[in-house]
This record gives C-alpha cells, sequence and structure tokens, in this order.
C-alpha cells in the first residue's frame, strides 16, 4: 500500500493553554485505503492531531506531508483548497448547514468547487444513496434524527471523493445501535468505494471496528496496532 | 452563495425584519423629507417668481437692492428687443416700480407702486388670477388693483378713487387720481397690504418720464434655463449701466432658505444613516457570533477565508437590497399620497407674509435625491458589514470549530 499521510516529529502547544504539549513527538504513516482509529482517552490530543492532519491547524513543531508534499507550512487560501479537494470531514456535533437541505449541504463541497449545479446534484444524490438517506434528501437537517444528521455529513463528506476522511468522535453524540450503525457504514464505504478513514474514539467497543487502532496518551503515541479480520 | 446568503438572512427572521423595517422606515422617512423639501423650494422659486420676480430681469446695475430697482433706465428698448427676439423666453414687460404714497379721502398709506404693461404681465405673473372683485388691469386709462386688505385700511370701494403720489423725473411730486377697478386677495401681508398695481403708461405720463421704465421683467419656458438666458441677454446688451440677471440674484434669500434646508436635511440624512450603520453592524456582529462554528465547518469543508467574507458582505447586499426596496415603496407610496391629496403645513402660513403662498403642499419625487439615498443606504449597509466580514475571514478553521 502506498503511503498517503506521513507525521513527522509533530508536536503542538496551545498558545494560550498551559506551556505543556498537548501533542509531541508524534510519527505516523496512513496508507491509502486504510480503516484507522486513534483511541485515546478525553484529553489525550486525539483532536489535536485530527485537526493537524486536517490541517484545520497548525503543528507548532514537525511536518505532515500529503504524498510526499508538506502541507503544514501552506497559507490558508491554499489550504482551503487543499482540504476542497482532499480531504472530508465530520465532526462530533454533526455540524450540518442548518439552513440547507441535505442533499444542498451534501452538495455544498462541490459549489464550492465550482461544479456545475446538474452535475453536483447528482453526485450530491449519489452520496446520499450510499448513505441510504436518498428519501431525506429535501429536509432540512432539524429534521432529521442525529443519526440521520451524522450520515449525512458523512455525505458531505465523502461526495467530492476525498483521498482521506477524518471523524473526530462521529459516534459519541450517537446511541451505541446508531453509532454501531454509522461504522457499518463507515467500513462499507471502505471496503467497497475504498475511502481512506482516520476516526477517533475513546469507546471501546467502537474502536473493535477498526483495522488499526493507534493509541495516545498525554500527547504522545503509546501504541500502533493491526488487526487483521 | 447567493442562495446561502438569502437563506442565512432570513434565518433569524425577526431580526432581518426589524431590520429591514428600520433601513426601510429609515429610507422612506428620508425621500420623505427630500420630498418635502425640495416641493417646498420649488414652490417657493414658482410663486416668488411667478407672482412679482420674473425669471430673467434687465435692470440697472447701479441699484442699491436689485429686488427693487429705484433707477431708471434712460432707454429700455435695446433690452426689449432683445427679450422680444428671444425664443427662450414666453412672455416679458416693461415696469416701473416705485415707493410712493396711496391716498383715499380717510387715509394716506406707503406702498409700493407696480407699473405694469397688463396684458403682459397676465402671461409675465399670476396676479390676475387672485382677483376676487372686478377685474384686472387695462392698459389705456388709469384704473388701479390692490389687494381687500389696503383697500380696506383705505376704506374705498370697487369704482372709487384713490390718488397716487410719487417724486417724478424733475424732482416734483407727481401726482394722479387712479380709480379702483380690481381688487384681489393672495393671502400675502406684503401683496393685499403694501402694494399696488397700475398700468404702465398712465404712471410714465404721472412721472414725467415717457417711454421709460425701471425693470424689464421675463418669463422663460424653463426656470432652468433662467441664468443662462440673463447671461446670453447680458451679454447682448450695448456697453453701459444696464445689465440682465436672473431670479438666483434678486431672491437671495430663497437661495439661502435653499441652502439652509438642504444642510438640515444632511444633517438628518447623516443621523439617519448613522442608526442604520449601527443597526446592521450590531446584526452582522451579533450572527457572526453566533455562526463562528458554521464559519469552521464551511472552512473545513473547503471554503477559503475570502469566500467566507464575500458570503457575509453577500448577506448585507441582500438585506440592503430587501431594505431599499421596501423604503423604496413606502418612500414613493407616501410622496405619491401627499402628492395627490396635498399636506396641509403650517409653514406655508410663514412664507404667505411675503409671498402669495399656498398653504397646502403638493409633494412632488424627487427622483435624483432619492437614488442616491437609495444608494447610499445601500453602501452603509455593505460597509458597515465590513468590520464583522473580515473578521469572520481571519478566524481559524480549529478555533472556529471549538466554538460553542
Ligand atoms: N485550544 C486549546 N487551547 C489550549 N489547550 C487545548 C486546546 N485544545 C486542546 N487543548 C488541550 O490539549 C490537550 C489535548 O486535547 P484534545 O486534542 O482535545 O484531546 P482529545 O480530543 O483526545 O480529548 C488537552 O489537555 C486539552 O486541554
Ligand atoms: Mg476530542
Amino acid at each position: 500500500m502506498s503511503s498517503l499521510v506521513e507525521v513527522k516529529g509533530v508536536g503542538k502547544v496551545y498558545p494560550g493553554g498551559a506551556k505543556i504539549a498537548a501533542l509531541a513527538g508524534i510519527d505516523l504513516t496512513i496508507a491509502r485505503g486504510e480503516f484507522t482509529a486513534l483511541a485515546g482517552p478525553s484529553g489525550s490530543g486525539k483532536s489535536t492531531l485530527l485537526n493537524l492532519i486536517g490541517t484545520l491547524d497548525r503543528p507548532s513543531e514537525g511536518t505532515i506531508a500529503y504524498e510526499g508534499r508538506v502541507v503544514s507550512s501552506l497559507d490558508a487560501e491554499t489550504l482551503s483548497d487543499f482540504r476542497l479537494r482532499a480531504l472530508g470531514f465530520v465532526f462530533q456535533a454533526y455540524n450540518l448547514i442548518p439552513v440547507l437541505t441535505a442533499v444542498e449541504n451534501v452538495e455544498y463541497p462541490l459549489v464550492l468547487q465550482g461544479v456545475p449545479a446538474r452535475t453536483r446534484r447528482a453526485f450530491a444524490l449519489e452520496a446520499l444513496d450510499w448513505v441510504c438517506l436518498s428519501e431525506y434528501a429535501e429536509r432540512r437537517p432539524d429534521l432529521l434524527s442525529g443519526g440521520q444528521q451524522q450520515r449525512v455529513a458523512v455525505a458531505r463528506a465523502i461526495v467530492a471523493r476525498p483521498s482521506l476522511v477524518l471523524a473526530d468522535e462521529p459516534t459519541a453524540n450517537l446511541d451505541s445501535k446508531t453509532g454501531a450503525q454509522l461504522l457499518d457504514l463507515m467500513e462499507s464505504l471502505n471496503q467497497e468505494h475504498g475511502i481512506t478513514l482516520l476516526f477517533s474514539s475513546h469507546d471501546g467497543a467502537v474502536l473493535e471496528r477498526a483495522r488499526r487502532v493507534v493509541r495516545l496518551q498525554d500527547g504522545r503515541l503509546k501504541s500502533d496496532e493491526a488487526r487483521p479480520r | 452563495m447567493l442562495r446561502l446568503a438569502w437563506r442565512n438572512v432570513w434565518r433569524n427572521r425577526r431580526r432581518s425584519l426589524i431590520n429591514v423595517a428600520a433601513m426601510g422606515f429609515g429610507l422612506a422617512a428620508i425621500m420623505f423629507g427630500q420630498s418635502l423639501i425640495i416641493s417646498l423650494q420649488l414652490q417657493l422659486i414658482q410663486k416668488a417668481t411667478g407672482s412679482i420676480t420674473g425669471h430673467v430681469r434687465v435692470q440697472r446695475s447701479d441699484v442699491d437692492e436689485s429686488k427693487f430697482p429705484d433707477k431708471f433706465m434712460a432707454d429700455p428698448e435695446p433690452a426689449a428687443k432683445l427679450f422680444a427676439e428671444d425664443r427662450r423666453i414666453v412672455a416679458w414687460g416693461r415696469r416701473i416700480q416705485i415707493t410712493g404714497l396711496v391716498s383715499s379721502p380717510s387715509a394716506s398709506l406707503g406702498a409700493l407702486i407696480c407699473a405694469v404693461e397688463p396684458e403682459k404681465e397676465r402671461i409675465l405673473t399670476d396676479m390676475s388670477s387672485y382677483i376676487k372683485e372686478g377685474a384686472y388691469l387695462e392698459p389705456d386709462g388709469k384704473g388701479i388693483v390692490m389687494g381687500r386688505k389696503i383697500a380696506g385700511r383705505l376704506d374705498v370701494r370697487l369704482g372709487e378713487k384713490v390718488v397716487l403720489m410719487a417724486q417724478a423725473a424733475d424732482g416734483s411730486m407727481g401726482a394722479e387720481a387712479f380709480r379702483v377697478v380690481g381688487l384681489h386677495e393672495t393671502g400675502s401681508e406684503s401683496f393685499d397690504g403694501q402694494i399696488v398695481w397700475v398700468p404702465l403708461k398712465a404712471m410714465q405720463e404721472m412721472l414725467g418720464r415717457p417711454g421709460q421704465a425701471n425693470q424689464l421683467a421675463a418669463r422663460v419656458v424653463d426656470i432652468e434655463q433662467a441664468e443662462t438666458v440673463a447671461g446670453d441677454i447680458d451679454a447682448a446688451l450695448a456697453p453701459g449701466n444696464v445689465r440682465a440677471i436672473s431670479w438666483k440674484a434678486i431672491d437671495r434669500e430663497i437661495i439661502s432658505i435653499q441652502a439652509f434646508q438642504n444642510g438640515i436635511l444632511s444633517i438628518v440624512l447623516v443621523i439617519v444613516f448613522a442608526i442604520v450603520a449601527l443597526g446592521i453592524l450590531n446584526t452582522q456582529l451579533m450572527s457572526l457570533f453566533e455562526r463562528v462554528r458554521e464559519f469552521g465547518v464551511l472552512m473545513a469543508i473547503g471554503a477559503r477565508p475570502r469566500w467566507i467574507v464575500r458570503l457575509i458582505l453577500a448577506e448585507s447586499f441582500l438585506l440592503g437590497l430587501v431594505g431599499a426596496a421596501l423604503g423604496l415603496a413606502a418612500g414613493s407610496a407616501l410622496i405619491a399620497y401627499f402628492g395627490r391629496c396635498g399636506l396641509p403645513l403650517p409653514v406655508g402660513k410663514a412664507f404667505s407674509y411675503f409671498l402669495p403662498f399656498p398653504s397646502v403642499i403638493y409633494m412632488l419625487p424627487a427622483w435624483r435625491l432619492h437614488a442616491l439615498a437609495c444608494l447610499s443606504v445601500f453602501v452603509i449597509t455593505l460597509l458597515a458589514s465590513l468590520p464583522p466580514a473580515l473578521r469572520a475571514g481571519r478566524l481559524k478553521p480549529a478555533e472556529a470549530l471549538r466554538h460553542v
């Protein structure tokens, strides 16, 4: 498998916070097609690492490279474009745009890319189909359940065919059954559509599902184990 | 983006409505003020020039007060010829204005005597339209027209005689008896109580100044052209002590009233705009604060910071558009209503001391000014949302996403 993301010697100290590092000395490589979980207790640095890999924040030290291209030093506009084309995000709190319908939310990355209206609607409907929400396409987020909203978020994350989808505790706001369904979905996206996924969780049952589990503790890498099926 | 912006505008319906209503109300109020002042000024100019001043006048350049040129022109005929030949001039007439004494058997009063060519004056001014008893002057004969007020003070009635006295050419006192042929009522103290009108010819005889006049007054097709026409006539006049001037050089107090009103209007404009701007700034800051996380999401899915700035500006643009449309509609409706039904205005009474001024104003739209006000509301809206927009553009995605 070819390597997609390479994290080298990354550390993060938050300027406002205590001067202890939220992350330190992280080396991590993620290959195309992986289905990886970031594990660790609350405050261990999972979100911080995901934000750094997702180029939403800059590391205090070290570099992050995508297919050999160092992204950690690019300017804000270039990073936006990079995220637009290469990354998809799912957040703990769904984070859909409340004034847009499900399908409009899903197609928004394509709007930003300047894809013509008809094409992007087709892509968006297809993505909604993958998450089994076709019949809710015209609903606004407030009329969807938490699980449904999170699936819409997943559809939005994959609609532009990113190389990597990052999900920070995607199941934390869902009950265990709905959470399990979301994991089913993510797994099938990974297996059937070859989407590379990196998600974080502190829930053991959720971590069970990953093929590789990277453990963090106090901002350091504790273990990195593959779980072949 | 416009779709998203539009929906964002209506996301907090009540807040946006309040904003739009404030903008609309402000704009409508400004339009009303503009229209009122413009209509008032127009009315004032029309009444002043249309009752006595005229649009363009030829008179001696060495008079003390250009409103009442008391010095006689040696020969008014070259200027009369210029007036007669100018196609921009609708009507013109020779006049003598002189202060004198009006006496009846029971009283004597000082008055301004206006000697006019009646057949020309009928078109030049609207004074003949105020006649309530009798008729307007005839060119020949010794008729006199005056207000009911002054007639009352003199205790004379239609058909009775009064004697006019004024200084003649040779320095002696000229005197003549005139029969009251018409009584008018304009509602103006000056016009009803202090001025009398007689035919030019009779006055020339009385003063021993045959063929002379102390002013030539003209009415032009388009009052906007008055200054140009005055300039052209002035240039065509032979060098000497006679010149042509427009009403603006004569009724200078109207010009200063205009400047004063325009100044007040500008101040009100600035205040209203400041209120609108603060409202928008406040709304946009609030809505920005509530949506920080959403901007984080948009940035995470690939929106550039500049795009976020544009989104917020687009929202203001739409808000401004709706507000301006509302204001324009409300303002136009208001002006149209008072244009048709008239607006009773106590200020008319104040003016009517000096002029025959109506106490009801029919409002006219001043589209150029209204458009300017509209545009200003618009620009102000955009400017007011610039600081919040730029602030949103500086958000860092990770921090924005953490925002609750
Ligand atoms: N914006 C911030 N400012 C200061 N400290 C922060 C900030 N975000 C996270 N931290 C700190 O960094 C550490 C890691 O946090 P985080 O990455 O959110 O952990 P996790 O997602 O695993 O719960 C914690 O100690 C947290 O308090
Ligand atoms: Mg976290």
